[in-house]
């Protein structure tokens, strides 16, 4: 697979205080890559950088294979791009301020912005100052693809958005995937990364911790297992088994975290009369705050 | 939970303050609002009362004996109303007070007054714009409550600045006087700050009020032009019989008598300007409580056609956002240059009238003949060469807006580089300063065929203050592409206001000449009267040019702001 984005040792730093270290990250063409985080972890820098608008201390960053701090605007020409935070031109109209990036860009089929404007219901004829949060989003959004550009770098890109709204979004990141194109997307709305992306790295204390893939970063975090025998059964057995942990009885009711397989628990569990038996799998959310409780910085990536 | 509607849950009869929170200014909404005034009232009270220290130094040195002092006194008492446009009413103008009351009597006020103007008009506006009012306006406190600590803070930190101001006036009385009624009475020093404090309220007030209806710019470039507006119109109404009526409607013609740095007091003048501010501020705070929030316009302000809107391209773009400041700042000029124009004439002739004064003159401005229509315009453009430089730092903060409001982000998306980007804006900002150039080269042209004078040649001597606007839009550039743009506007101003000073005050303080010739200002010749030096020309389009080179290359080698 080719590498669209690749970090050798990234490192960014403001003064005395810390921004991005050591990151290696590897995006391949044609997924969607998660880029997770709290705020003030370094999700924003590692753009920032990758998009050449800061310069890092130490390390390097690839996007097309092009070193970011070379020859940027040949980056740019490829990329669509959408900040965390924007403002633009308070006295030009919705339409108009497309119409102006279409024209630093060239090469904007109009019909397809025009579909993006209905798609997005943006109404385009009201001045920029005017428009609601989401609107001035949907400003942004539209700006960002209107060229479908061949990596759409997209922080924090449902912010402000309506449910709605937002489901038109994941159908055009999946459109732009169907055609081949990569999609980096920040953000600490789980759900929304659990649903949209193939893979996610998550970024801690400017240090990126784990990347992997959406369904195999699930497994990694405990199960919830409830048992329900028909009569009492002994806990110590279930708490000795292998990646099982925190049992809890309560009559006839075991309840456990298992992590790994659950083969051992099954097989232990069919020595006895079993009433019920209920398994529930992680959600990315916990997967990412058990990360979250981890003291070690070591990145594991599995999932390339 | 019940929940018992109608009565607050829990009551707090006393909140108490920390002491970090008092020595932070975040106790209240009026301290806050003090934190936030802390450098501007620095600014203020360093430009107020280091003038008056400068202004009252210099007075001992370009006149040391009473022969002196009474010769000018005389030529000041012979000019008449011709100078009232220019100085003030001639009262005791051989002592320092009275010095310092006849010719620069309006210049605190106008320094006061843009302050009051610009502080009054965001204090409320806005933050109503950027939201942050949003958060203070939630909390337990009446809308009049929070908009009256902050005029409280203002009038705080405004008499503070006048304080100092005052005693200034009475330390350079008591510092540098040589001759008998150099000193300033305490009395005469806080007449005058009450004046230029009750009339910088007055239309600080104006501006307050009309904020949230028009807006904060609106509102302040209606105060703005009323305060200048009003002392043209004073100054020149006994020459103007036209301008008696709107002139008496100011505070400027209210106020006329009251001298008090020349020992001429008229207080009860004073009453109805301060009844004037005080309905003004009550009517501000009135309408910010009964208004919706952030609901800043409701008249709808004309707008240029979409087709200067500049969609094309980055130097399209940048010239079409900064065309609507430049056009402002070129009818504002312009205005004042084509009734300085049109008067041209009859002014020159009441000039040829008095040849010592033209020798006053020639110590200030050396080399210029005021007995001529196109030497009374050179000095026009010599005194307006701080306006254009104010003009350019306002359209170097247009441009470094790209920046500091976070837009460069997308724009350094698209394949736009970023010493494109610079280089682009600068062009832009050059292209608004030369509509800005034209619209009051335009209007001079006009003021001079209206006094039956050759237009030609003022038209093309008013190009100078173009192109001094041109070379500080390069030396802004050149900062905020280098270092950063939220500083570019600020330094551009810097720059700007020790041209004038250097320029105005090195020949009267009869400085080195070295030091004279460091003002840009003072390489342009004379071209209201078709003498051009080619230095200063030079001077400009490399400041211009090579401004935008070393921005663009600036911007290379630095971060993107965020």
């Amino acid at each position: 697979m080719v590498a669209i984005i690749k970090t050798e040792k990234l490192t960014k730093s403001y003064g005395s205080h810390r921004g991005i270290v050591d990151v290696d990250l590897a995006v391949e063409q044609g997924e969607v890559f998660g880029f997770l985080g709290p705020n003030g972890a370094g999700k924003t820098t590692t753009i920032r950088v990758l998009l050449d608008l800061i310069r890092p201390t130490n390390g390097k960053a690839y996007v097309f294979g092009i070193d970011t701090t070379v020859d940027p605007v040949a980056i740019h020409r490829r990329v669509g791009y959408l900040p965390g935070e924007f403002t633009l031109y308070d006295r030009l109209t919705g339409g108009e301020t497309l119409e102006y990036f279409a024209n630093l860009r060239g090469g904007v089929d109009p019909a397809y912005q025009a579909s993006l404007v209905e798609r997005f219901d943006l109404d385009p004829s009201r001045k920029f100052k005017e428009y609601s949060k989401g609107n001035k989003q949907k400003v942004g959004l539209v700006a960002a693809l209107q060229h479908k550009p061949e990596l759409l770098v997209l922080d924090e890109p449902t912010a402000g958005l309506d449910p709605l709204v937002q489901e038109t979004f994941f159908a055009v990141v999946r459109e732009a995937v169907g055609e081949g194109r990569t999609v980096f997307l920040s953000s600490h709305v789980l759900s929304e990364a659990e649903k949209a992306c193939d893979r996610v790295g998550i970024i801690r204390d400017g240090r990126l911790v784990m990347v992997d893939r959406v369904d195999a970063l699930r497994d990694l975090a405990a199960h919830q297992v409830e048992l329900r025998f028909t009569g009492l059964v002994p806990a110590d057995e279930f708490g000795a088994l292998p990646g099982v942990s925190d049992v809890v009885a309560e009559d006839h009711v075991l309840r456990m975290h298992v992590a790994g397989s659950i083969d051992p628990v099954i097989k232990a569990a069919a020595r006895f009369e079993l009433a019920d038996f209920v398994s529930r799998e992680p959600s990315l959310e916990e997967t990412f705050l058990a990360q979250y409780g981890r003291e070690s910085g070591e990145v594991a990536d599995h999932g390339r | 939970m019940a929940v018992e509607l109608g009565r607050a849950p829990f009551t707090s009869t006393h909140r108490r303050l920390s002491l970090r929170s008092r020595l932070y200014g975040l106790g209240t909404v009026y301290a806050k609002t003090m934190r936030d005034s802390r450098r501007s009232v620095l600014i203020a009270a360093a430009l107020m009362g280091g003038l008056m220290l400068v202004v009252g130094a210099a007075i001992p040195t370009v006149y040391p004996t009473q022969a002196a002092r009474d010769e000018m006194a005389k030529l000041a008492t012979d000019l008449g109303a011709v100078a009232q446009g220019i100085a003030g009413k001639p009262v005791n103008v051989a002592t320092m007070g009275g010095y310092v009351q006849w010719k620069y009597g309006p210049v605190f006020l106008f320094v006061a007054g843009l302050w009051s103007i610009l502080a009054l008009s965001s204090t409320l506006a806005g933050e109503a714009r950027n939201g942050s009012l949003e958060f203070v306006v939630t909390s337990p406190m009446r809308r009049r409550r929070i908009a009256l600590e902050k005029v409280a803070a203002h009038l705080s930190v405004m008499t503070i600045a006048l304080a100092i101001m005052a005693f200034a006036a009475w330390l350079a009385g008591a510092a540098f006087g040589t001759l008998p009624g150099d000193a300033v009475p305490v009395q005469a020093a806080l007449g005058y700050a009450l004046w230029v404090g009750l009339l910088a309220l007055a239309f600080g007030g104006l501006a307050f009020t009309l904020a949230p209806f028009l807006g904060r710019s609106a509102a302040a470039g209606i105060a703005g032009f009323i305060l200048f507006a009003g002392w043209i119109l004073n100054g020149y109404a006994a020459l103007v019989p036209a301008f008696a009526v709107p002139a008496d409607l100011t505070p400027w013609a209210w106020t006329a008598n009251h001298l008090p740095l020349a020992g001429q007091y008229d207080w009860v003048s004073l009453v109805p300007v301060a009844i004037l501010a005080v309905v003004l501020l009550v009517a501000g705070i009135e309408g910010f409580a009964r208004r919706d929030l952030g609901a800043a316009s409701s008249i709808r302000t004309p707008g240029l056609p979409a087709a200067t809107h500049g969609l094309s391209g980055p130097v399209a773009r940048a010239f079409g956002e900064r065309l609507p400041t430049a056009l402002a700042w070129g009818l504002g000029i312009g205005v004042f240059g084509l009734v300085m124009a049109a008067a041209s004439r009859s002014l020159a002739d009441e000039f040829a009238k008095s040849p010592d004064l033209q020798t006053t003159f020639r110590s200030v401005f050396p080399g210029f003949d005021i007995s001529t229509a196109g030497g009374f315009l050179q000095l026009l453009v010599q005194l307006e060469f701080i306006v254009a430089g104010f003009a350019a730092a306002t359209l170097v903060a247009g441009w470094a807006s790209d920046e500091t409001s976070g837009r460069l982000e997308m724009l350094l998306a698209t394949p736009l580089a970023r010493r494109s980007w610079a280089v682009s804006g600068g062009i832009g900002a050059d292209l608004a300063v030369a509509a800005m150039t034209v619209v009051l080269a335009v209007a001079v042209g006009i003021g001079a065929l209206m006094a039956g004078s050759d237009a030609v040649t003022p038209m093309a001597g008013s190009i100078t203050l173009g192109l001094y606007a041109a070379a500080l839009v390069g030396v802004g550039v050149a900062v905020g592409g280098f270092f950063r743009t939220s500083i570019a506007a600020e330094v551009v101003t810097l720059v700007v206001t020790a041209t004038y000073l250097i320029d105005l005050m090195a020949p009267a303080l009869r400085l080195p000449d070295w030091v004279h010739q460091l003002a840009l200002t003072a390489h342009f010749g004379q071209p209201m009267v078709g003498q051009w030096d080619v230095g200063g020309i030079v001077a400009c389009l490399v400041l211009a040019a090579g401004g935008l080179a070393v921005g663009g290359w600036g911007m290379r080698r630095r971060d993107v702001a965020r």
